[in-house]
């Protein structure tokens, strides 16, 4: 396991890209219930940092950048800092087999009708938001990342100072 | 209200009884594709960018887009759109020290075959705002609606009593006095001033469909292009009406609507039934070949769904550029160095496109 979250680390594009800053409007709402039928609602995160990902199985970008959220998760352990992958129009078959197979620890939501998804304006995958313990979105990132980076690490630890 | 909310109400009315997400995916007359677009750039020179078309991203009864991911080397990505038509892009850009740019997008949709009766009224069919009917009837660069555009238009009209009936001597006009011509690049770019004032009616669907829109607007009947990609072969027994290998690198295809009151927005397509006229075994077939005659019936009022649909959007301006608007956008777009590349010319662009319908 250890091995194929390596080379798909590996695959992920070598360009360095900084977070965007958000510029855009307010925070969309975000209810949904995961692969296990719990509901998650983004309110309920404030306080905390939260990595707002939309991802499909079928989009192989997506893929190959969540073992490094899990990473991120991973070195952000016992700080105030969450992630919710939302999957974009597939199932819960589909979205639970993939998380079984890769062994993420965060939870995967389901937007079936992708309203969620529109509301959040992510029409290409993968899209990802940062959102501050405040409830506002602080980053955007379109397309794929080495979240395990520093300078990204630093910068989700910087909104919880 | 804006334009981009024109067409949202537009093609809100044109939606049937919209199906509800997962009961329409799952019934058996929606079908889903995938559609991969890669492009590598050869060659760069400066600073290069990338415009990739998007699916259309509001729903209809015939057509949802069910997601775009994308992947590749490029420093900066977005999602962009003209801002007049809502028709959206992908966009990415590099810098001059990239040696091969590349990018690759898969957009996933359903569609389902639309068929509207123009002989009967439909209870959902909506009502174009005065607004809207005025967005849909006004002229664009390429397609004017006055001086000999509207001259033609009203001959053709002359006694028709409504718009279903206009829209109807407009398309009989087109298919009867136009021809599809194979000599002509891409889908060509619908100069329909020059075609009337040439007296050259060839073309292909750009040129054809924009002259039935183009009189259809000068006629006061509002009308659209939409343009979009052939993606699998035709179920309905015509082999020029689809694609039959997975590429569909040069399978661009525009259609044309009409609104009606009491019917809303109607497609129609008489460049195909020049195409199956042109195209179909044994080839070069008469108007009155029933094959052919079948075809210009059907296509007056349906569109089957072997299509994706990306946008209806005109005189586009792609974000980004000094370089010149577009008439349309069907085709993927680039410029290195400032330059822009040949949307035509995939080989030396360079770009691919492949099609798969996903089956559960």
């Amino acid at each position: 396991m250890r091995l194929a979250l390596l080379l798909l680390a590996l695959a992920l594009p070598a360009s360095a890209q900084p977070l965007k800053p958000w510029a855009g409007g307010a925070t969309p709402a975000l209810e949904l219930t995961d692969a296990e039928g719990k509901l998650h609602r983004l309110a309920d995160y404030r306080g905390r940092a939260v990595l707002v990902n939309f991802w499909a199985t079928w989009c192989v970008p997506c893929r190959e950048e969540m073992p490094s959220m899990e990473r991120l998760r991973g070195a952000l352990q016992g700080k105030p800092f969450v992630v919710l992958a939302v999957n974009v129009g597939e199932g819960a078959r589909a979205a639970r087999a993939f998380g079984e197979k890769t062994g993420l620890g965060f939870p995967l939501l389901l937007d079936p009708d992708t309203k969620t998804t529109r509301a959040w304006n992510a029409r290409v995958l993968p899209a990802s938001f940062v959102v501050g313990p405040d409830g506002r979105i602080r980053y955007s990132y379109f397309g794929a990342i080495d979240w395990a980076r520093d300078d990204v690490r630093v910068a989700i630890e910087n909104l919880l100072r | 209200m804006d334009r981009r909310a024109f067409l949202k109400s537009s093609i809100a009315a044109s939606a049937a009884a919209s199906l509800p997400w997962r009961t329409g995916l799952a019934s058996s007359d929606w079908r889903t594709f995938e559609v991969v677009t890669r492009v590598e750039l050869q060659l760069p020179e400066g600073v290069s960018r990338v415009w990739l078309p998007l699916p259309l991203s509001l729903d209809t009864g015939w057509h949802r887009s069910l997601g775009n991911g994308w992947s590749g080397n490029a420093a900066r990505t977005d999602v962009l759109s003209d801002g007049k038509y809502g028709a959206s892009m992908l966009y990415a850009e590099w810098p001059a020290n990239v040696a091969t740019p590349h990018l690759e997008l898969a957009s996933r949709f359903s569609t389902r075959d639309r068929s509207v009766d123009p002989g009967k009224p439909r209870p959902d069919a909506g009502r174009l705002s005065p607004a809207e009917r005025a967005f849909f009837t006004a002229p664009t660069e390429y397609i004017p609606t006055d001086g000999i555009v509207r001259k033609t238009a009203q001959g053709i009209v002359k006694g028709a009593r409504n718009d279903v009936d206009k829209a109807r001597a407009i398309y009989e006009w087109v298919v009867e006095n136009t021809f599809r011509d194979p000599k002509v690049r891409g889908c060509g770019w619908g100069d329909i001033r020059a075609m009337l004032e040439t007296g050259n009616l060839g073309g292909k669907c750009g040129d054809l469909n924009a002259l039935f829109v183009g009189l259809a607007r000068a006629a006061g009947v509002a009308a659209r292009d939409v343009y979009g990609l052939r993606v699998a072969a035709s179920e309905h027994g015509y082999r020029s009406l689809g694609v039959g290998t997975p590429s569909v690198t040069r399978a661009q295809h525009c259609r044309a609507e009409f609104f009606a009151e009491g019917r809303g927005w109607v497609p129609v397509d008489p460049a195909d039934v020049r195409k199956v006229a042109l195209e179909e075994p044994p080839g070069k077939l008469a108007l009155n070949d029933p094959k052919v005659a079948a075809a210009r019936k059907r296509l007056f009022g349906s569109w089957e769904m072997n299509w994706l649909a990306y946008n209806m959007g005109h005189d586009i301006a792609l974000p980004n550029s000094k370089g010149p608007k577009l008439p349309y956008l069907m085709y993927p777009n680039g410029e290195s160095g400032d330059e822009r590349l040949d949307q035509l010319d995939p080989d030396a662009f360079k770009y691919t496109m492949t099609a798969r319908e996903l089956k559960a």
